[in-house]
């Protein structure tokens, strides 16, 4: 999985992943993700948990033999505010309508790869926020664009940057992923 | 989160069970403070905490703490003092047991009770061990 950082805590006991999580998180930069590699069974509910205490993103963990790889990303506390620019926005509930309608409707997923990785809308394109300058190409200027992030803050500048290179037709999905209740993808 | 932590016995199990606590709290960034008093202030003396008593009956179990790759008490310390523990070493103890500063590790407090009580008063978190 493309992630910004690998943390090898391959056997350590408790409490030395999260000790060792705790030092290598101050060195990535906000929305930048870390996979950390551990064979400490305690480690996936712990490391859940402190994700929770810190105000970061527990993304999910894969087993790889006897290897839980969790993924967590450093979240901001700008992006928990919710606060919209974009006037063009959609709820989660009319989204999911129009889905289920017979209109073909484009969705971009602009989180990173391994929260895409984790449940994303079926269908549904991966360009994270930070890629979007160079790849906003890949996308059709005419289709109906729906962003879509975790809180609806990075769909917003999204949004923003998209209108700003001449696309028409782009809503911003609000509140995101985080109460998406529909079906998801898993992809890894 | 604020935890407020007494260290009152001296096993090898009670270092863990401090410490271990201790240096998760302090990575999930909680402000921790430890008081050590009676045995437990052996868990921060120079050379005792080195060489911690096992509980009578229990020593076959230091295989398991080698097979699960559990670090030395003594790393543990170190860990937690980089990680911004307080630690708190009771002077009246000390004057009993005729210990001086010097002794302890470095970068611990001396103090009395109230000097614990005031850490802990607003904390959210106590435990004894």
């Amino acid at each position: 999985m493309d992630v910004n950082k690998v943390l090898d805590a391959k056997g350590l006991a408790c409490p030395m992943p999260i000790v060792k999580t705790k030092k290598e998180m101050t060195t990535l930069e906000a929305g930048q993700v870390m996979e950390i590699q551990a064979t400490d069974k305690g480690s996936t509910a712990d490391l859940k948990a402190w994700a929770e205490s810190t105000g970061n993103q527990y993304l999910g963990t894969v087993e790889d033999g006897d290897v839980l790889k969790h993924y967590l990303r450093k979240a901001t506390p700008e992006e928990e505010k919710e606060e919209a620019k974009h006037p063009d926005v959609v709820n989660l509930g009319d989204l999911q309508k129009k889905i289920a309608g017979e209109e073909k409707i484009t969705i971009l997923d602009v989180r990173e790869p391994a929260e895409y990785a984790f449940g994303h809308i079926p269908g549904a394109v991966n360009i994270p926020l930070g890629e979007l300058e160079k790849r906003f190409e890949e996308l059709n200027q005419d289709d109906e664009l729906h962003i879509i992030c975790r809180t609806g803050s990075r769909s917003d500048l999204a949004a923003q940057k998209l209108t700003e290179k001449g696309f028409k037709n782009v809503k911003n999905v609000v509140p995101g992923m985080k109460e998406w209740t529909g079906d998801l993808n898993k992809n890894h | 989160m604020k935890v407020a932590i007494i260290a009152a016995n001296s096993g090898m199990f009670d270092a863990y069970k401090v410490f271990n606590i201790a240096t998760a709290a302090a990575a999930t960034d909680a402000e921790v403070g430890i008081f050590f008093t009676f045995e437990g202030l052996n868990l921060i003396h120079k050379e005792a905490h080195k060489n911690l008593p096992m509980p009578a009956g229990t020593e076959h179990f230091q295989e398991g703490f080698k097979k699960a790759n559990v670090p030395p008490v003594e790393e543990l310390v170190g860990m937690a003092a980089d990680l911004g523990v307080k630690m708190i070493a009771c002077q009246m103890t000390m004057d009993v047991m005729s210990l001086e500063k010097e002794q302890f590790i470095e970068g611990i407090d001396v103090g009395g009770a109230v000097t614990f009580l005031t850490f802990a008063k607003d904390a959210d978190v106590t435990l004894t061990f």
